[in-house]
């Protein structure tokens, strides 16, 4: 079998005897193929990452509103920002949207998973029932319960009428929107946790739960020590994925709330500031700040992602 | 009884996560009156809302721009991610860093690229434009379909190439002759996503359309006057920008959880 070193040699060999190689044949040579096939990614990087990038680092310096030249301001922006408790407010509402999803999605799709964890009789068709709600785009499904949720002739509050409830304004009572707005996230995600630990499930190695029953472990203390330490792994990939979406929380909000009723989540803040009220200078320090704090979050939470991938081999 | 307990279960539950995309077919179909009276089940089913959609509103023009631009993005995102997908896997093409701050650009707020891009959009005159649309989306999906990509490369045996190798083949050739063969259904599910991604994707179609390139998504929105909602013709518009969407989830449904969690899921 040929190692890295043996396939370099061999490339070099005919290359001695010829001084100079067309570019086309020098780019997709042994040594440079692997630059070569990432180009196009470099381009598109090059252009859609870093441009918006710099731009944002420049205007965050610079008092921008409407078409009016940029003005010099220093660090102005960051400390109006920091200082603001809108602003603060606002992470307020995406740290507990991310909090009370998260949470409920793992212990009611880990809970689901456990109970449809068995073989019977059309559960592809269960299955493939059940992840619909994954395809649904989240404007489509943000208007959808709307109409649900309407106050008057909302299938929701008329159900609410038989058993003697009393109409609620699901989406425009501050203190209760923000929830809606939540339940409509868990409603369309939580398939994604089920079905993520159902394959868990399935892959779990049988011979480990053979030997604990076989030793008389009750159900509980099998969950408890093997089951969910197995785990682990696959609930810190929920959690990484689903808190770095849920920190990006806007489309439903365009067709409901528009950000009113208390649930101006950050992401709307931002839309708010830089396209409602066209303060460019702050709308890009805001946008900086927020990718600053998604990407700690991100690390933090896939540095713990490793570990327990780690720990689970 | 255990069964009965269990299917009781599975009623509940397929409850919870159908009854809304069904109760939103049957609305389509209900008259003015009808629609503020959720709970009539009988009623004289009408296509008042179809027609109105169709031939009073741009619908179809919409559907045709969101297909348009969503297929049209997908060619350039696979253009873009399959050599890069491969490199990866198969050179580990900058130690895993490269690939890594590919993956940080989904984690930017959309507001971060939308602000400098609806600038340099309005300059350039692509705004409300396909072109416009399609490279924000192939930069939206580029990422996720690079590591979703780079997650089937690995599993194809790096034997295969040297075999090839043995026998003469240049780089270039084992990668159309070899590698492409046996790629091309992880690149036919990535494909799918992409296009899903693309057709549900709302918050750059709203900003920088207007007229001529809005999409489904955009237009949805609009049955939301400042006056009257539109209930019966909303409906049809969220039927059709889901319908789509939900007939490839049907098929690709062993490969949802893998195609969301970025490949981490072998389900």
């Amino acid at each position: 079998m040929l190692n890295q070193g043996d396939e370099a040699r061999i490339e070099r060999l005919p290359g001695e005897f010829r001084e100079r190689r067309p570019a086309w044949q020098v780019l997709t040579s042994e040594k440079y193929i692997k630059w070569f096939l990432v180009i196009p990614l470099l381009v598109v990087l090059g252009v859609f990452a870093f441009y918006p990038l710099f731009y944002c680092l420049y205007m965050s310096f610079h008092e921008a509103i409407l078409i009016r030249p940029p003005e010099f301001l220093g660090l102005d922006n960051y400390r109006k920002i920091l200082h603001n408790r809108l602003f603060w407010n606002s992470v307020g509402r995406s740290a507990s949207t991310v909090v009370v999803c998260v949470g409920i999605e793992i212990t009611l799709g880990l809970g689901i998973a456990l109970f449809l964890n068995r073989e019977f009789r059309g559960q592809n068709i269960v299955r493939g029932l059940c992840l619909l709600p994954l395809m649904v785009s989240p404007l489509a499904m943000s208007l959808m319960w709307k109409y649900f949720l309407e106050p008057q002739f909302g299938i929701v509050n008329v159900m609410l009428s038989w058993i003697g409830f009393s109409q609620v304004a699901f989406l425009s009572e501050s203190g209760v929107a923000l929830y809606t707005i939540m339940f409509m996230e868990i409603w369309k995600w939580l398939p994604f946790s089920i079905f993520v630990f159902l394959a868990a499930l399935r892959g779990l190695p049988k011979d480990a739960f053979e030997a604990a029953r076989v030793d008389g472990a009750s159900p509980w203390f099998t969950f408890k020590k093997l089951t969910l330490p197995m785990l682990k792994p696959f609930m810190m990939i929920v959690i990484l994925l689903r808190v770095m979406w849920l920190i990006r929380l806007s489309d439903p909000l365009f067709g409901t709330t528009q950000g009113g009723a208390g649930t101006e989540v950050l992401d709307w803040y931002i839309y708010r500031i830089a396209f409602i009220r066209f303060d460019i200078g702050e709308g890009t320090t805001l946008a900086l700040i927020a990718l600053l704090m998604t990407i700690i979050i991100g690390a933090v939470l896939f540095r713990q992602l490793i570990k327990a991938l780690g720990a689970a081999r | 009884m255990r069964r009965v307990i269990f299917w009781i279960g599975v009623a509940i539950i397929l409850f919870v996560f159908i009854f809304p995309i069904a109760w939103i077919f049957v609305t389509s179909f209900k008259g003015r009156t009808d629609i503020m009276v959720p709970t009539r089940l009988l009623f004289v089913p009408t296509l008042e809302n179809y027609v109105y959609e169709f031939w009073k509103m741009p619908l179809l023009k919409e559907m045709k721009n969101s297909a348009i631009v969503s297929v049209i993005s997908t060619i350039f995102v696979m253009a873009v991610s399959l050599p890069a997908g491969y490199s990866f896997a198969r050179f580990n093409t900058g130690e895993g860093h490269l690939l890594f701050f590919t993956l940080t650009t989904r984690m930017f707020p959309p507001v971060v690229a939308a602000i400098p891009f609806f600038f340099l959009f309005r300059d350039l005159g692509l705004l409300d434009t396909h072109l416009g649309l399609i490279l924000l989306y192939l930069y939206f999906n580029m990422s996720f379909a690079t590591f979703l990509l780079y997650g089937f490369f690995r599993e194809i045996p790096e034997e295969l190439e040297h075999a090839a190798m043995v026998d003469g083949y240049g780089r270039l050739s084992i990668f159309r002759k070899i590698i492409f063969p046996l790629i091309v259904p992880g690149a036919a599910i990535t494909a799918v996503f992409c296009l899903i991604f693309a057709w549900n994707e709302f918050f750059f179609g709203y900003i920088f359309t207007r007229t001529v390139a809005r999409t489904v998504s955009f237009g949805l929105i609009s049955h939301w006057g400042s006056v009257v909602v539109q209930w019966g013709p909303m409906a049809v518009g969220v039927i059709f920008a889901i319908l789509p969407t939900l007939i490839a989830g049907w098929f690709m449904q062993r490969f949802i959880v893998r195609g969301l969690s970025f490949g981490a899921i072998k389900g």
